[in-house]
C-alpha cells in the first residue's frame, strides 16, 4: 500500500443489539452492548478506541456515553441531523482517519424508545409537537403531526405524480417479505397491499402500515484505516464516499416543494465523491420512516426519474432480484425503528458486502449504498460503501 | 368565527424576538408576512436575517387573507392529547396570496375533511385564544369568475 492507501477510511466491525424490545436496558445499556459487540466483530479492544462518535437528543451526549464506555476519546463527534446522524457521523469518522486524527473510531447508537413510552405513562407530559423547540411550534400549534408532515408530502406526491395508496403499501409489503427471514424483526407475518390500506389511517394518505414500527434498539460500528483492517479478522468494508445535506428545520412550510427532498442533494454528491454512478448499486438501506420517504428516496437518489418511484417499488424493484434490493433486514417499517435508525442501514449494508444475510443475501453484492432521512424531510446522508478499495 | 374550537390545553407559542410581532399582528387579526425591505424576499416563519441577500432589515406586509390549498391531511391520530378526541381534522399547507411564495401550515375548517383538495381556495377564519393570541385558520371560499 502506498501512504494514501494506507489510511483508506474502512468498517471493520459491526453489530446490532438484542432488539425490538429491551426494558431490562437503559439507553446506555444498548450503547454498551453494541459497542462490546462491535469492537469484538472488529477483534479490537476498547483500549484500542481513541475516537468515539454518537448522537442523542440533549447536549454533550456523547460525552456522556463515552463516560460511560470508559472511554478518553480525542477525537469526538455528536452532529444531529435526526434520522440522518449515523451516515453523517461515519462520513466524518472517515474523514478523521483519513486526515491521522484518529485511529480507531467507534459509532454507537442506542435507544430505548419503545420501553421508554411505557415508563413515561401518567406523566402528564404534552405529547408529540408540544415539546418541539423555538420555531418548529409554527406548525405544531394546529394539531399538525410528526407522521402528518410525511402525509402532507405524500398527498402532494399523488397530485402531481398520480402515486397510489397502492404504490406506496408496496413498500411495506416489500419491506416485511424481508422481515419475514430476520428471526428478531418485530413483525414478521408477511402482509399484503390489502392488508396496508385496509389498516386505519393514522395520517391521511398514510395508514398505521405505511408508518415504522417503534422499537428499543441499537447498532454500532468500527471505523478504521484500510492498514489497520489488514490485521483484523473480518474482512473489511470500504467507505468509498459520503455526503449529506439539510433543507430545513422541522417547518414544513420553509420546505418549499414537498416533493424533492435533501436525497436530491446528497446522493449526485457522495456517488461523485466515490466515483460511481446509481447503476453501480447492488444494494440499498434507505430510511424508511414512512413508505413514502422509501418513494422520494429512490427518486432523490436517482434510481428512477422523478415521479416515477410509485411505479418503481410497485413493480417489486425494491425486493429480493429486484432493481434495486433494499432494506433486506425488514427496515424501519417491519424490523427495528428506535427513533434514528441511520445506523442500523449502515451495519445491513456491510453485512451485505460480507455475505452474511444467509435468505435475504443479494448475490455478488459489491456496491451498498445506505442512506439516512432527518426531521421532517429536513436532511439527507448518503454513504456509499464497497467490498473492494476504490 | 366566535366558537372556540382549540382547547384550553394546546401548546401556545414561545415568541421570540423575531416572531413576536408576526403574533401581535395575528391577535389583531391581521395576516402578514415578513418581507425583506432589501431584496423583496418573503420568509415564514419569520427570522432574523433574509435567506436570500443576509440583509437584517425586514417588515411585516400585510397579507389579503386568501390562498391555495398546496397539500394537506387529515389526521386521524393526535399526538397532543388535548386534541385526541378531535379527530379527524384537516392540517394544511397554504401558499398565501401576495406572499411570495410563502406557505403557511394551517387547518381549514368549515368543510368535510373528505371535500377538501389541493388548489382548494381558502380565505382566514381566525381563532381568538385570549386577549393576547390568536390562531389563523383557514375555511373554503367561492370565488366568482374571473
Amino acid at each position: 500500500m502506498n501512504a494514501k492507501n494506507r489510511r483508506r477510511p474502512v468498517i471493520a466491525g459491526v453489530a446490532t443489539s438484542d432488539y425490538p424490545y429491551l426494558p431490562e436496558l437503559s439507553e446506555h445499556g444498548v450503547h454498551g452492548q453494541v459497542a462490546d459487540r462491535a469492537l469484538a466483530d472488529a477483534g479490537l479492544g476498547l483500549a484500542e478506541v481513541d475516537g468515539f462518535a454518537t448522537a442523542g437528543f440533549f447536549p454533550m451526549y456523547a460525552v456522556g456515553v463515552a463516560e460511560y464506555l470508559g472511554l478518553r476519546p480525542t477525537y469526538l463527534d455528536e452532529t444531529n441531523t435526526g434520522g440522518s446522524s449515523f451516515e453523517v457521523l461515519v462520513e466524518h469518522a472517515a474523514y478523521a482517519v483519513e486526515a491521522g486524527a484518529a485511529e480507531v473510531v467507534l459509532v454507537t447508537y442506542g435507544s430505548t424508545q419503545l420501553s421508554q413510552m411505557g415508563r413515561r405513562l401518567g406523566t402528564g407530559g404534552g405529547g408529540r409537537g408540544a415539546g418541539m423547540p423555538g420555531p418548529a411550534v409554527h406548525d405544531a400549534l394546529w394539531g399538525n403531526t410528526l407522521v402528518g408532515n410525511y402525509a402532507m408530502a405524500a398527498r402532494r406526491h399523488m397530485f402531481e405524480f398520480g402515486t397510489t395508496p397502492e404504490q406506496l403499501a408496496a413498500v411495506a409489503v416489500t419491506m416485511r417479505d424481508h422481515a419475514v427471514h430476520n428471526p428478531q424483526a418485530q413483525y414478521r407475518d408477511p402482509i399484503t397491499v390489502e392488508d396496508v390500506v385496509g389498516s386505519r389511517l393514522v395520517a391521511d394518505p398514510l395508514h398505521k402500515l405505511d408508518c415504522c414500527v417503534i422499537s428499543d434498539g441499537g447498532a454500532a460500528c468500527v471505523v478504521t484505516t484500510a492498514e489497520r483492517a489488514a490485521d483484523l479478522p473480518k474482512e473489511p468494508v470500504h467507505i468509498l464516499g459520503g455526503a449529506h445535506a439539510s433543507t430545513h428545520h422541522l417547518n414544513l412550510s420553509a420546505m418549499g416543494e414537498l416533493t424533492t427532498t435533501a436525497a436530491a442533494l446528497s446522493g449526485p454528491a457522495a456517488f461523485a465523491r466515490a466515483g460511481i454512478t446509481p447503476a453501480d448499486v447492488d444494494v440499498a438501506q434507505l430510511y424508511d420512516s414512512f413508505t413514502i420517504t422509501v418513494v422520494l428516496t429512490v427518486e432523490d437518489l436517482g434510481f428512477c426519474a422523478k415521479g416515477e418511484g410509485g411505479a418503481f417499488v410497485e413493480d417489486g424493484g425494491l425486493g429480493l432480484g429486484g432493481r434495486l434490493p433494499t432494506n433486506t433486514d425488514g427496515g424501519g417499517l417491519s424490523s427495528c425503528h428506535p427513533g434514528m435508525r441511520g445506523m442500523f442501514l449502515i451495519v445491513e449494508a456491510v453485512r451485505q458486502l460480507r455475505g452474511e444475510c444467509g435468505p435475504t443475501q443479494v448475490p455478488g453484492a459489491r456496491v451498498a449504498v445506505a442512506h439516512g432521512t432527518g426531521g421532517v424531510l429536513s436532511t439527507g446522508a448518503t454513504l456509499v460503501l464497497g467490498k473492494e478499495a476504490p | 368565527m366566535t366558537v372556540r374550537w382549540f382547547p384550553d390545553e394546546m401548546p401556545l407559542p414561545a415568541a421570540s424576538a423575531e416572531t413576536l410581532g408576526w403574533w401581535e399582528a395575528a391577535a389583531d387579526h391581521r395576516l402578514v408576512v415578513q418581507r425583506c425591505t432589501d431584496c423583496g424576499r418573503t420568509r415564514h416563519p419569520p427570522g432574523p436575517v433574509c435567506p436570500g441577500c443576509r440583509s437584517a432589515a425586514a417588515e411585516l406586509a400585510q397579507l389579503p387573507g386568501t390562498g391555495t390549498v398546496y397539500t394537506f391531511t387529515v389526521v386521524h391520530q393526535a399526538f397532543i392529547p388535548a386534541l385526541a378526541d378531535r379527530v379527524p381534522y384537516v392540517v394544511a399547507a397554504v401558499d398565501l396570496d401576495g406572499a411570495g411564495g410563502a406557505r403557511l401550515v394551517t387547518d381549514v375548517v368549515d368543510v368535510a375533511p373528505e371535500d377538501v383538495t389541493i388548489g382548494m381556495r381558502v380565505a382566514v377564519a381566525w381563532e381568538d385564544m385570549g386577549p393576547e393570541l390568536a390562531l389563523p385558520r383557514f375555511r373554503p371560499i367561492e370565488e366568482g369568475g374571473a
